[in-house]
């Protein structure tokens, strides 16, 4: 692996589904001689993508997992991360956002801006993750890459900078015109593979002339020699504006936009280019750590190898060898052999072998420096760990992962099976923090968690395809909470004398909504209740977070203080203050107002203008509420939040409604109150669950 | 509380009067380019959501964001013409209002009743209850929009929707012999309300043109917010 830091590029790509991530990645590692044969997503020839290396991304045509994968670009390392474009796997998304420097933005020249681009953008924000656009299929019908550039602007607010211009679009798009060079460049070869330089066509130069100047006219904010010049009309280098370019998209101050089309091999080479020349490389970056023996206070990381190592263990796949865990390394170097620590549990563990990917083939390397990609075989950890060097304790930051919304029963058919759900759950619980398990004690099922409908269905499959374990799924279920609403008071005496020993405890104060899930506050004064109560007396209350009194849901959203008490010298004790506490608890909840909420998902519709009334309409009929709709070309976009429990089926009835032509995207907005009537029916359902169980 | 202490404070309050509204078919808030129309459909139809009303807002000119923009700014001037509101009370009523709003935005090509009628339609079917206003922002009037009028008006009757245009006029344009703006004298039987805004000094003046007792009164806006000045 270089060690020369500036000569290497941790990047990923991002984009909307089907906008043509997984056909760039391919050209681009064709075009880095890592592949031979460009496979087509779709598996027409039978082989798939390389980068979709699951069975079933093949089949679907999208694209699951990020498998990681690295390539060589004019003396430049490139560790390229392919990202999945569905929201349900938006986890995936963020876990490769955290580790890379920068990314590659894919919009395609047709629906330029979409929902999901949205969301990614987001996300880019998040993590700070600098940028620049590629608008592909520039050889679609009604390709306009600068409507989608314009987009970029209005939809994203990126100040984005056209660095090309397309020579020709739509079936006629032949190439672009590099408007820092002042070059036209073609494409030839069976592949797109040879570069032809080129002089720009006569009737296209004038417009060039125009967008360079635009261009420097944008760029010079970024650099005072570049004004300087512009100033003094001296002469503008091509290096004195990749400098300034260089420098505004690091700072995430613009984003510069390039064009082409990767499915008809035009263009993917300077945008190779661009990746090493705009992209920042691990030394543009300040990576920082908590230190854990110092008040977890901030430290800056450098990428030095002789340091002590930090690396961030982001990925979990479970292969033919045992667990693979991606890494990213931030500081040191893992050496094949070293010892490191688990940050997380304290565990020692040894670095065996140590690979890199591309796809799903590995080469083995004896080290990981700072800044790279790679993976570890055989180490047991999670995912989001971090490892160090025994001497600091470090942990990355922790990654933002939210709660699952959705839950489904899955029984397995045959004693095989269950088996090999064990398994298939215990990976995928290890690889996805966003996709939980656990056991039903009251039913003996086994239910899982996850972010949407497809994100589970995905699973179920995967158990079935990968672990030959087959399952009847039940109907998925809302993961609904429950709240109080307003502040309500307790006083409880919890009292027991059955002879031997009495229990003796009493708990008052009171509760009201908060913004945290659970908050306690102890102002106890006067040693009403003795110091030593105090956490017994919160655990009573957290106890009952777990499942609510109205309907057994799992409560939030509650504060608890407890003010006033009163304790036995002989009969109180930690178990008697735990079951004041449960009293208390059920007291104050049942004058609270307490409340059902459920999960509200963002809905953004995209579908042909001539559907959109009736788009509109299927969301009305779902207790949703639409915010807005516009109409983009002969798209129009609709958003808006709809109650999660009325989205099942949802995509089925949207085909049926617009033939095909519509598609959504769904992701986790709040919670919100339940109405009554709704409220009364989960309660009417509850009942005869409750029912049914006790016949 | 609130809420009828913004109701009361709204421009509309005075110049239109909140029970009529939406009484009649069609209204009109008319002005030259920048005056303020979108602003003050704004306040009409926030007086609806402040009303528990449901309203659609169409808009021909602006993208959904700034539509989102412009309600969000008129909600805050409404409430900052009030004095102190307790911040989070005032953010917990724009949560639940705006929820009642449902912005849509076309180009003057891609703008068709039938879209807005299926919409509606779904209302029905789903038995909710239906937006009480209709909000066209956008449509020239300088062009034959007599069909376009004829469609909405059937609209209105399929559904008892009441729809308020923006009209605009051009300072170029002399006023018909009955005070009227070219673009609404054309259509004027059509129209049961008409606002004309005009600048006047540093400020705005708010002239019904049309409606019934109403009509000829004349209230001072404040330009900046569109709230009403003395």
């Amino acid at each position: 692996m270089i060690r020369d830091l500036e000569r290497v590029r941790n990047i990923g790509i991002s984009a909307h589904i089907d906008s043509g991530k997984t056909t760039l990645t391919e050209r681009i590692l064709f075009y880095t001689d890592k592949i031979h044969k460009i496979s087509e997503v779709r598996g027409k020839d039978g082989v798939g993508a390389v980068m979709d290396s699951m069975e079933l991304e093949k089949e679907r045509g999208i694209t699951i997992a990020s498998a990681a994968t690295y390539c060589e670009w004019d003396k430049h390392n490139i560790n390229i991360i392919d990202t999945p474009g569905h929201v349900d796997f938006t986890v995936e998304v963020e876990r490769s956002l955290r580790v890379l420097d920068g990314v590659v933005l894919i919009l395609c020249s047709v629906s330029g801006v979409q929902s999901q681009s949205i969301t990614v953008d987001q996300q880019m924000k998040r993590y700070q993750v600098p940028c620049i656009a590629f608008v592909n299929k520039c050889d679609r019908s009604g390709a306009n890459p600068l409507k989608v550039s314009i987009q970029l602007k209005e939809k994203l607010g990126h100040n984005s900078v056209m660095m090309q211009l397309p020579i020709g679009l739509e079936d006629k798009h032949e190439g672009v015109i590099d408007l820092v060079a002042m070059k036209a460049y073609y494409f030839e070869g069976e592949n797109g593979e040879v570069r032809a330089v080129k002089d720009i066509p006569e009737d296209m130069m004038e417009d060039a002339r125009v967008a360079r100047e635009e261009m420097i006219d944008e760029v010079s904010l970024f650099s005072e020699e570049l004004t300087d010049a512009i100033l003094e009309e001296a002469d503008i280098t091509e290096e004195l504006i990749m400098a300034a370019v260089r420098t505004g998209t690091i700072a995430r101050q613009m984003t510069p936009v390039f064009l082409g089309s990767a499915y008809k091999n035009k263009a993917v080479q300077p945008l190779m280019d661009a990746v090493i020349n705009y992209l920042p490389s691990p030394l543009d970056i300040d990576n920082e750590a908590l230190d854990m023996d110092n008040n977890e206070e901030t430290v800056i990381l450098e990428s030095s190898f002789d340091k002590p190592t930090v690396a961030l263990a982001f990925k979990l796949e479970d292969g033919q060898y045992g667990q693979l865990t991606y890494i990213r390394v931030y500081q040191g170097c893992i050496n094949k052999g070293d010892t490191l620590i688990n940050s997380r549990d304290g565990k020692k563990f040894k670095a065996g072998r140590l690979i890199r990917m591309h796809s799903s083939q590995m080469e083995e390397v004896d080290a990981i420096p700072a800044g790279h990609i790679g993976a570890m075989f055989g180490i047991d950890c999670a995912s989001g760990d971090t490892f160090v060097s025994s001497q600091i304790n470090y942990s990355m930051i922790a990654m933002h992962v939210m709660e699952p919304v959705i839950s489904l029963s899955i029984v397995p058919k045959d004693n095989k099976a269950q088996i090999n759900m064990s398994k298939a759950l215990n990976r995928f619980t290890k690889e996805d923090p966003t996709f939980k398990t656990y056991v039903d004690h009251e039913t003996g099922d086994t239910i899982i968690q996850g972010m949407g409908e497809l994100h589970l269905e995905v699973y179920v499959e995967r158990m079935k395809r990968e672990y030959d374990a087959e399952v009847e799924t039940g109907r998925p279920r809302v993961a609904y909470r429950e709240t109080i609403t307003r502040k309500a008071e307790f006083n409880y005496t919890h009292k027991k004398q059955t002879g031997g020993a009495g229990q003796f405890g009493r708990v008052a104060g009171f509760m009201e909504p908060c913004e945290d899930e659970f908050e306690f506050v102890n102002k106890i004064t006067g040693g009403r209740i003795p110091t030593n109560y105090i956490p017994a007396c919160e655990k009573g209350f957290k106890g009952c977070m777990d499942k609510g009194p109205k309907l057994e849901f799992p409560v939030t959203d509650i504060k608890i203080t407890i003010n006033d008490g009163a304790f036995h010298a002989v009969d109180s004790s930690e178990m008697a203050f735990k079951s004041a506490a449960r009293g208390a608890f059920l007291e104050g909840y049942a004058k609270a107002k307490p409340v059902v909420k459920e999960p509200i998902m963002k809905v953004v519709i995209e579908t042909p203008n001539e559907f959109q009334g009736s788009c509109m309409g299927l969301i009305n009929q779902r207790r949703g509420i639409i915010q807005g709709s516009q109409e983009e070309g002969v798209m129009s976009v609709i958003e808006s939040q709809v109650p999660l429990a009325d989205m099942f089926g949802f995509s089925t009835v949207l085909r049926s409604g617009t033939q095909g032509k519509a598609q959504f995207t769904m992701e986790f907005s709040s919670y919100k109150q339940v109405p009554q009537s709704i409220a009364e029916e989960i309660a009417r359902e509850k009942q005869e669950e409750k029912s049914k169980k006790n016949n | 509380m609130l809420k009828k202490d913004l109701i009361s404070k709204s421009p509309v309050s005075r110049t239109i009067g909140i029970e009529n509204v939406k009484d009649g078919k069609f209204g009109a808030v008319l002005s030259r380019a920048g005056v303020g129309k979108t602003a003050f459909l704004v306040q009409i139809a926030l007086t609806q959501l402040l009303n528990d009303n449901k309203i659609l807002h169409i808009s021909l000119d602006d993208p959904i964001e700034k539509i989102n923009i412009r309600y969000k700014e008129g909600y805050t001037n409404l409430v900052d013409s009030i004095g102190y509101v307790d911040p989070q009370k005032a953010v917990r009523l724009w949560d639940d209002i705006q929820n009642q709003k449902v912005g849509i935005s076309y180009t003057e090509t891609t703008f068709d009743t039938d879209k807005i009628r299926d919409y509606l339609k779904s209302f029905k079917k789903a038995e909710l209850a239906l937006p009480s206003v209709l909000i066209i922002d956008g449509l020239n009037f300088d062009h034959d929009v007599s069909k376009t009028l004829d469609e909405l008006e059937s609209l209105n009757n399929e559904f008892s929707i009441f729809i308020w245009f923006s009209m605009k006029n051009h300072r170029e344009e002399d006023l018909c012999e009955d005070g009227f703006p070219i673009q609404l004298e054309t259509h004027k039987d059509r129209f049961d309300k008409a606002v004309f805004l005009k600048p006047v000094e540093d400020k705005i003046e708010a002239v019904i043109l049309k409606d019934g007792d109403r009509t000829d009164q004349r209230d001072r806006l404040d330009p900046a917010t569109m709230m009403l000045v003395g």
